[in-house]
């Protein structure tokens, strides 16, 4: 079970793992790059209703929780378990909710810094969509306190229309270095 | 070393007057270790984690590693995470699937139900069987072990009580959160966090502080994700307290079992298992008194959580359940294992809206659960100075100036225990008198299990 269960779609991680990276220079590689990098740009500023609009109103936003496991039985180290298992109304909510003046845990609000770095982009099956994989680092410092959460993992993503100005974030799947995270809590998007 | 109260410290704490510094101080967290960690019951697992022979799960209680690994017979064992050679930690993963453990120093192996069956070079380096019997070492065995409702329990402690007394009315209240159904529960997770906080402010605040919520998770009720946190209805609710568990509840008006838990999203298979397989006293606190259960903390550091939420723009309601256990690693810093808990027997279609249920309110990125640590991480910084530790905190509400109580228990409520109407810190003294117990006593006997045959 999982909360994508019910999600039929395509295997990101097998588009990934089995086929060929575009080169440097196409330009749908270099629409996605560009795509990834405005998208940072938005949520280190805190635009995080600008930041809604690049998202398809079926986006999957999945993170896992990862575990280390051995084991015939127990081969794979991501659990039906995630620290984000969103839809637009979620996301949605969680933006509304940053914008009250109740949402302690991002007050003060974070200084975030998110280094989008190692992209590479491959073919989706769906004409005009391509399967973006990005290391993610996101450094986050709070109010006077040196208790700065660094998070590093690597995304997968499904971006439609990649090369129009109607470019959307339709999946996402953020697998996380760490599995038990070193910081008070997930008030921030990857 | 050990924290010494005084007996007029004692009282003070006992009227709900709290040092401050108790929530980030070394030496009163050492005397926790042994004194509360060492003596009480620990929840290590649920038995949904290990449901196949041979699966294991690696847990702690703080420092103590434990294999909680089901054997070929289908029993649960909980076994010290320590080769009896050189004492290397045997299971380094967090969980998995294994016949035997084989220490990576060495490659001494055991069995999963912990017996020593392989040594290498045994002849060569023992003479066989006379410089070393295998079958007569095995892994040491935590000194309690049982399992209620799924819940794996062990001690450090060899005297600590039979679970169930030490339970007593929480019993009632475990089986609301856990055992609905004739197929029971499954858990999900645990998602793991660590953080700046003090153990027992997550402890305490599931203990019924129902006064925070209107308040400090605002912002839930200003986005229409959980209508029921309104103060108002927060205050139709109350506290319960029974044996060693503590707990806060949502008013919930009149109206059938039946009618109430279709309200808040239960499809009907799941609402005539509750009718049918939770304990009478659960029942009547919902029907009669029309208290549902929404939080409850046993004794010292494991905590449960239900509640509703809308989960799309039509407004339905669904249900959820959280279990999560307050590690401490230190005075300041807490390790959250958090399990999203739900009928085994559920559809999928149910499981998986109660899971995104789950994670919007709580674990690691749960709206409700990210304000709570941000208080929680701010006092404890706070309480590490000089001046909290000439300051007393006010943890009187509920109480007159007299000492007199403001309001009586529930005298309608039949289940065990009792049961508060609206705010107040009953529980949260009662949490830290039963803390404050165990702190005065001398430590507890030392394990006597040794490996030696």
């Amino acid at each position: 079970m999982s909360a994508m269960a019910n999600h039929a779609g395509i295997d990101l991680r097998a588009v990934v793992d089995q086929g060929r990276p575009l080169s440097y220079g196409d330009p749908a590689h270099q629409a996605a790059s560009q795509f990834l990098v405005n998208e940072a740009h938005l949520l280190d500023g805190r635009k995080f209703t600008s930041w809604l609009n690049l998202l398809a109103p079926d986006i999957e936003y999945r993170i896992p929780i990862r575990v280390t496991a051995v084991g015939s039985s127990r081969t794979d180290d991501i659990l039906d378990m995630e620290h984000y298992a969103e839809n637009f109304y979620s996301l949605r909510k969680r933006v509304e909710r940053l914008g009250t003046e109740h949402a302690w845990a991002e007050d003060p609000p974070s200084r975030t810094r998110r280094f989008i770095t190692n992209i590479r982009t491959f073919a989706a099956p769906e004409d005009g969509d391509v399967v973006v994989e990005s290391y993610i680092l996101l450094y986050r410092s709070r109010g006077d306190q040196l208790s700065t959460a660094v998070l590093a993992g690597v995304r997968t993503d499904l971006l439609r229309d990649v090369t129009t100005e109607e470019c959307r974030l339709a999946r996402r799947l953020v697998i996380l270095d760490d599995s038990v995270l070193n910081t008070q809590n997930l008030a921030v998007f990857f | 070393m050990s924290i010494a109260f005084s007996d007029d410290l004692a009282q003070k704490v006992r009227d709900g007057w709290i040092p401050a510094h108790i929530y980030n101080d070394a030496e009163v967290f050492d005397t926790e270790r042994r004194r509360i960690f060492g003596r009480s019951w620990q929840f290590l697992a649920h038995a949904s984690e290990i449901p196949q022979p041979g699966d294991y799960v690696v847990r702690r209680i703080l420092d103590d590693s434990f294999v909680v690994a089901r054997g070929e017979d289908g029993a649960i064992r909980v076994l010290f995470n320590m080769c009896l050679h050189r004492g290397m930690q045997l299971c380094r993963s967090e969980m998995g699937n294994a016949s035997h453990f084989r220490c990576p120093y060495h490659g001494w192996t055991y069995k999963n139900d912990g017996r020593l069956v392989g040594v290498p070079f045994h002849a060569e380096a023992y003479g066989g069987d006379r410089g070393l019997q295998r079958e007569e070492h095995q892994m040491l065995p935590a000194p309690a072990v049982e399992v209620f409702n799924g819940l794996v329990f062990a001690s450090l402690n060899p005297d600590v009580e039979p679970l169930l007394d030490y339970l007593g009315g929480a019993a009632d209240y475990l089986s609301y959160y856990l055992a609905p159904s004739p197929g029971g529960r499954q858990v999900l997770g645990p998602q793991r966090w660590r953080a700046g906080w003090n153990w027992k402010i997550a402890a305490e605040n599931f203990c019924g502080d129902s006064y925070h919520t209107p308040h400090t998770h605002a912002s839930m009720l200003e986005i229409d994700l959980t209508p029921q946190i309104r103060g108002g209805q927060r205050k139709a609710g109350g506290t319960y307290q029974a044996g060693r568990g503590f707990g806060a509840t949502f008013g919930i008006g009149d109206g059938s079992l039946e009618t109430k838990l279709a309200a808040i999203g239960y499809p009907e298979h799941a609402v005539a298992n509750r009718a049918r397989h939770w304990p009478e006293s659960i029942k009547s606190l919902i029907v009669d008194n029309g208290h549902l259960p929404s939080s409850m903390t046993l004794f010292p550091n494991l905590s449960f959580l239900h509640l509703w939420v809308t989960i799309d723009d039509e407004g339905t309601a669904v249900p959820m359940t959280t279990m999560r256990l307050w590690q401490p690693v230190s005075e300041s810093e807490t390790e959250v294992f958090s399990w999203f808990v739900v009928d085994a027997d559920a559809t999928d279609e149910f499981k998986d809206l109660s899971h995104r249920a789950y994670l919007m309110t709580f674990g690691s990125s749960g709206m409700f659960e990210q304000d709570d640590m941000e208080n929680w991480l701010s006092l404890t910084r706070t309480a590490k100075g000089t001046m909290a530790r000439s300051l007393v905190l006010n943890s009187r509400m509920g109480l007159l100036h007299n000492n007199d109580s403001l309001r009586e228990p529930l005298a309608s409520y039949k289940g065990p225990g009792r049961v508060m109407q609206g705010f107040t810190e009953h529980n949260q003294r009662d949490w830290l008198n039963l803390w404050l117990d165990c702190m005065q006593a001398d430590d507890p006997a030392t394990p006597t299990t040794r490996s030696e045959a």
